[in-house]
């Protein structure tokens, strides 16, 4: 455990050292959730509700969506193909420590810091400039749970898609298109309720909606029967589960073609 | 015309080069098309999406929608297949390895960028011309000789506005390191450039119009071809905002490149 705790200090400190970008990353935060406001102001056009949601909900849900996805943005796919193709991950591999754990905790690291630097002043500024009315209900008791879990399934699919590179030796193509997948489908670039019904019932059977569409649901409508949440935590968990599972099978099999050319 | 000739060639051999090593990465090829394909087609099934609850969106529909898109996509290849290096100008400023490039007799803009030749933009290339025929026959767009010389003029006006938004974007590794927070900025700008501008209203219209023009990057130009008498003025300035906005970023990029002090090592 103390083992991957400093690996998680390790990883604020690698932080802290690029701390310029801060600054843009919040400014691109905000960028978006003011072009946000614009578009879907226009796709309202002063109409009280759009399947079911007001303005007001859907734009919390957009924007809350863009600031998690900033939080959950730590490069494990990127970090891991990077050691592959230098070689480095012998250095990883040698350590006493599970690959995926060591991994999954420099992710804390930075998803920490990326919720202190980022999502803070976005809310902020979502309170004080646009001026979002705020939810309260049940439903808010169960987010920071459903937030570790979209933590955690975030940083697997990270981790498996950073696996490939054990077979070719490159990324950008795969997180790319994975990046795009999760975007489109997890319901953050459009609510899931705005998609036709068939492909809602679709994307309920995927791992995608469980990590941007249930959390946020909790903030928007805190105020449904407590099953409600208790169920969607069961998605979650099952998913993790599932995706934990997956990922040890994958990493095992993996493994054996992995070669690294001298040092 | 006979160093045009000289560049020409320079280009062509380097090029071959660059080309041949990539050929080592067949796979890689193929998933970066796959990726190149899904991203590109993320904002059509947006719209689609959208339009499946509201009638229209400020008043554009599929069609035309599509239309101002693959206009987006063909304005963007430029930049994506032939500038692509400047999304690691970071890595070289940070390593040191920038210094190679002040070593040859060449413009260093033109060497630079020569370096890499994005392969899978040709897809997104091929995609974009793709939609744009598709758009044009279902909206009956008429395409006669000064149609297509002024289609011609505006892309590579709105090119040259992707170009110098993304080469300003980069280029300030110089000063701060780590440009991406500011490439990825500058890339979200970009991606709601082919959103109808008229959803902005005030100060910010102002600002996408002339100061970071992303109005003219695909919304502005491709409205020219659809006749819906909607047309601003400010269509017309596009080849002006299209120069004027390439030799700021070529003196942002001189600044920077005379500036820089390496890393000593």
């Amino acid at each position: 455990m103390r083992a991957y705790l400093a690996t998680t200090r390790g990883s604020f400190l690698a932080y802290l050292a690029y701390r310029s970008g801060f600054i843009f990353s919040i400014l691109n935060n905000l960028v978006y959730i003011t072009i946000a406001f614009f578009l879907w102001r226009s796709i309202f056009q002063g109409q009280e509700t759009l399947r079911g949601l007001t303005f007001d909900q859907t734009f919390l849900y957009i924007t809350l969506a863009s600031s998690l996805m900033v939080t959950l943005k730590t490069w494990t796919d990127w970090e891991i193909s990077h050691q592959i193709v230098s070689g480095s991950i012998i250095m990883s591999l040698v350590k006493p420590v599970k690959f995926q754990w060591l991994m999954m905790s420099q992710s804390v690291g930075f998803s920490v810091m990326n919720f202190l630097t980022v999502v803070v002043p976005s809310v902020l500024f979502l309170v004080f400039v646009f001026q979002v009315p705020f939810y309260s209900g049940i439903g808010l008791l169960f987010l920071p749970l459903a937030l570790v879990f979209s933590f955690v399934l975030n940083t697997t699919i990270d981790y498996m898609i950073g696996l490939t590179s054990f077979y070719t030796e490159s990324i950008w193509g795969i997180s790319a298109t994975k990046d795009i997948i999760i975007l489109f489908l997890s319901g953050s670039l459009i609510p899931l309720q705005f998609f036709p019904d068939w492909a809602q019932q679709t994307l309920k059977l995927l791992p995608f909606q469980a990590m941007y569409h249930l959390p946020l649901m909790m903030l928007i409508e805190p105020e449904q029967p407590v099953m409600t949440y208790v169920m969607s935590l069961g998605v979650q968990l099952f998913w993790v589960a599932a995706l934990l599972a997956l990922a040890r099978l994958f990493y095992n099999r993996a493994i054996r073609v992995l070669r690294v050319a001298g040092g | 015309m006979q160093r045009l000739r000289y560049y020409l060639r320079i280009y062509f051999l380097i090029e071959t080069q660059y080309i041949k090593s990539k050929m080592q990465y067949r796979d890689d090829f193929i998933i970066s098309g796959i990726g190149m394909v899904f991203s590109s087609l993320t904002t059509i099934a947006v719209f689609w999406v959208l339009l499946a609850s509201i009638p229209d969106l400020a008043g554009w529909n599929f069609d035309q929608l599509v239309f101002i898109y693959a206009f987006y996509m063909l304005a963007i290849s430029p930049f994506q297949i032939l500038f692509d290096h400047f999304w690691q100008l970071r890595f070289h400023v940070i390593e040191g390895t920038f210094i190679k490039y002040y070593f040859r007799p060449l413009n260093m803009m033109f060497y630079y960028v020569s370096e890499m030749f994005d392969i899978k933009g040709v897809v997104q290339f091929v995609l974009g011309i793709a939609m744009f025929i598709y758009a044009s026959i279902r909206l009956g767009v008429v395409w006669n000789l000064p149609q297509v010389l002024l289609l011609l003029v505006t892309m590579i006006s709105a090119a040259l506005v992707t170009i110098s938004i993304m080469v300003i974007a980069a280029c300030t590794s110089f000063w701060i390191y780590n440009s991406y927070p500011v490439l990825d900025l500058a890339r979200r700008l970009r991606e709601f450039s082919p959103y109808p501008m008229t959803i902005f209203d005030g100060f910010f219209k102002l600002m996408f119009t002339y100061i970071i023009p992303i109005g003219f990057v695909a919304f502005y130009p491709a409205q020219i071809f659809l006749n819906t008498g909607s047309n601003s003025t400010a269509v017309y300035l596009s080849p002006l905002i299209g120069a004027a906005t390439f030799a700021l970023a070529y003196w942002v990029w001189m600044k920077g490149v005379n500036g820089y002090t390496g890393t000593g090592s």
